[in-house]
């Protein structure tokens, strides 16, 4: 009897879900294995991981990685600088997206859609192709070795994003709420701050985290413009921070982290948005 | 002085004109609806008052002013709109008070003149609650609110009721009508349930592609329609329309409509011979009676029991559409009985090959 069930049961088996949940789980793991692998670097001494054992948990716990990062001026230097690039570029590529948005969703004029699919085209140029005219712009305005181009280059990389989101986003506030606020005396700009704006706080929160992920963790930009370490952003900071004759792993481990407590930051403080805002159908591609 | 006046007032979209020179006054104080079938024009009619539509040509005036290419918030009007259009990231209170403090109204007079009106739609235990948490009625009180609020010259509705179940639905009706006599301002509402118009208005404009068909009081519709459109429009059910053949010799007249024969005294206007015309009848104006005074004979369709009244439909010769009666709720008729139908000839209409009313009988009032 008993045996009939087991048969019974192994006929039923079915190995699709078993198969399914065995490749979710190699896949979480292989995307896991590289933070895992910065994590454990980052509390070896550099001694530990020259002995090759990379993998290994170590015997003792070694903060000294981090010490040397939190306490190095140019490090302090590099989130400046980061700082100094990310916080405008986003509020900048936010502002201008929300205002193109909003005057794409609300106030059409005669040739706005082709206007609007006009700057959309901008997300599908790769970068390769606007990177030797860029430089040479700069170049010409003197600018080289300045955070300028970085905060130019991010803000009108997000225009299009931005505007997209935004406007897609305006559409779904009913006419009637903007018809209503300007019969009780509202302006365009009123309209736009009291009564849109606060509506579209899920998809602000969603843009706000990309772009400051985004531009965040950019490596090519500050790369092509910066040349001096003073200059220098934290991604370029994290592969400047090798040694001499051999590669500072423990270090650069420990930067990797630190680096990227920033944006986990900003994700924690706009989750609670995000959520509600990425189930618009649009993402940052 | 007329409160709310509009010349001409034509509007366009594209090549598409939806409003065909509409020429209107509403004396102060009057609550005008506007009604017609969906796409007729009457709620692009409204949005050219508030200004947040231009027109095309024409002028409007309110309170005696011009103000055709004024701002929608400097013409003095207020609008509830179909949705209500509540802010969802606002309280009632905050709603209610948007437009005085877009105006930098000091805070207390803000505060105070919310009260005031939050007291007077019976809202005040609401202030603190956001729209979702309103139900419809509530949120359509508050709509009202944002609109009193301002002190507006002329009120206007955009179907305010539609989005409310059938028992709200009277029960805002009749608030609107206390708010009404209550405040004595100028309102235009606007409607395609022509039950609402009948019993809000104090004049019905009856609006069919872009043109008004008739504007007048409720029972001067009902009773007086200038043409067929109006007459199969104002009154539930609708009025009844048999096509009949119209013959006029000497001093008399003849309708022929399938087996049925009306004799009247001479139809004003008509010429000697035989034209097409439409008979129309209300259905309380036909009723069952026996065979040897009735005029047309039909068999019964459908019987619907409404408890005052039953209302009942008939098959005739006369038509394709079921003759529709409205009779004694104790009359025991059910499908598949023969009936014979007299019409009360002193409230019938007749409409010519234009679909125009024509005069009376000679001799009728």
């Amino acid at each position: 009897m008993a045996e009939a069930r087991a048969a019974a049961a192994a006929r039923e088996f079915n190995p699709w879900p078993a198969a399914v949940f065995a490749s979710l789980v190699m896949l979480a793991l292989l995307f896991l294995a590289p933070t895992v692998g910065v994590l454990l670097s980052s509390i070896k001494t550099t001694r530990d991981i020259a002995f090759g054992n990379l993998w290994a948990v170590p015997n003792r716990l070694y903060l000294g990685n981090f010490a040397e990062v939190l306490f190095s001026p140019a490090v302090h230097q590099y989130f400046v600088n980061t700082l100094l690039v990310t916080v405008p570029a986003t509020a900048a590529s936010l502002a201008l997206g929300v205002l193109a948005g909003y005057v794409f969703s609300k106030l059409p004029f005669r040739g706005s859609n082709l206007l609007f699919l006009a700057l959309v085209s901008g997300m599908f140029f790769p970068p390769q192709v606007i990177l030797i005219p860029l430089f040479r712009l700069f170049n010409s305005l003197d600018l080289i070795d300045t955070l300028w181009p970085i905060i130019f280059v991010h803000t009108a990389l997000g225009i299009p994003i931005c505007t997209l989101l935004m406007r897609n986003f305006f559409a779904t506030v009913p006419n009637a709420l903007r018809e209503a606020a300007i019969l009780a005396g509202a302006n365009e700009w009123q309209v736009l701050t009291r009564v849109a704006l606060p509506l579209s706080l899920p998809a602000l929160a969603v843009l706000a985290t990309l772009q400051f992920t985004w531009i965040w963790n950019d490596f090519l930009w500050p790369l092509i413009f910066t040349q001096s370490d003073e200059k220098r952003t934290i991604m370029i900071g994290i592969v400047n921070l090798k040694g001499q004759y051999s590669v500072a792993w423990g270090v650069q481990g420990a930067l990797s982290l630190v680096a990227s407590v920033p944006t986990l930051i900003v994700f924690l403080f706009f989750q609670r948005y995000f959520i509600k805002g990425m189930t618009m159908g649009a993402v940052k591609g | 002085m007329a409160d709310l006046a509009l010349q001409q007032v034509s509007k366009s979209f594209g090549d598409t004109a939806v409003i065909k020179g509409v020429d209107l006054e509403v004396p102060e104080g009057e609550f005008v609806v506007f009604v017609g079938p969906s796409g007729c024009g009457k709620s692009t009619m409204l949005r050219l008052i508030t200004g947040l539509e231009d027109v095309s040509s024409g002028r409007i005036f309110i309170g005696g002013e011009d103000v055709t290419l004024e701002k929608p918030s400097k013409r003095g009007v207020a609008m509830v709109f179909q949705s209500y259009a509540l802010f969802p990231h606002m309280t009632v209170e905050q709603n209610i008070g948007f437009g005085l403090r877009l105006a930098k109204l000091p805070k207390d007079e803000v505060s105070r003149r919310v009260r005031e009106v939050a007291a007077t739609l019976q809202v005040e235990d609401l202030l603190g609650r956001k729209p979702r948490q309103l139900s419809g009625g509530q949120r359509q009180r508050v709509a009202i609110g944002r609109s009193i609020i301002g002190n507006p010259k002329v009120f206007l509705f955009d179907e305010p009721l539609s989005n409310l179940d059938a028992a709200l639905r009277v029960q805002m009706r009749l608030e609107i009508t206390r708010l009404h006599q209550r405040l004595g301002r100028t309102m235009v509402y606007v409607t395609h349930d022509q039950t609402e118009a009948m019993t809000l208005a104090s004049r019905i404009v009856v609006l069919n592609q872009g043109r008004i068909e008739q504007v007048g009081s409720p029972i001067e519709l009902y009773e007086h329609p200038r043409n067929r459109f109006v007459a199969g429009f104002i009154g539930s059910p609708a009025m009844n329309f048999l096509n009949a053949e119209l013959t006029s010799e000497g001093d008399g007249s003849e309708l022929r409509m399938g087996s049925a024969t009306i004799r009247t005294g001479r139809i004003r206007g008509a010429t000697d011979g035989g034209f097409p015309a439409t008979f129309g009848i209300r259905p309380e104006h036909i009723a069952v009676a026996g065979a040897d005074d009735a005029h047309i004979a039909g068999k019964v369709e459908i019987v619907e029991k409404l408890g005052a009244e039953s209302v009942v439909y008939c098959q005739t010769d006369a038509s394709s559409e079921p003759l529709v009666v409205r009779a004694p709720p104790k009359l025991p008729l059910v499908p598949g009985d023969r009936v014979h139908l007299r019409f009360d000839l002193e409230h019938m209409h007749l409409f010519g090959p234009d679909e125009a009313a024509s005069p009376p009988p000679a001799g009728k009032p």
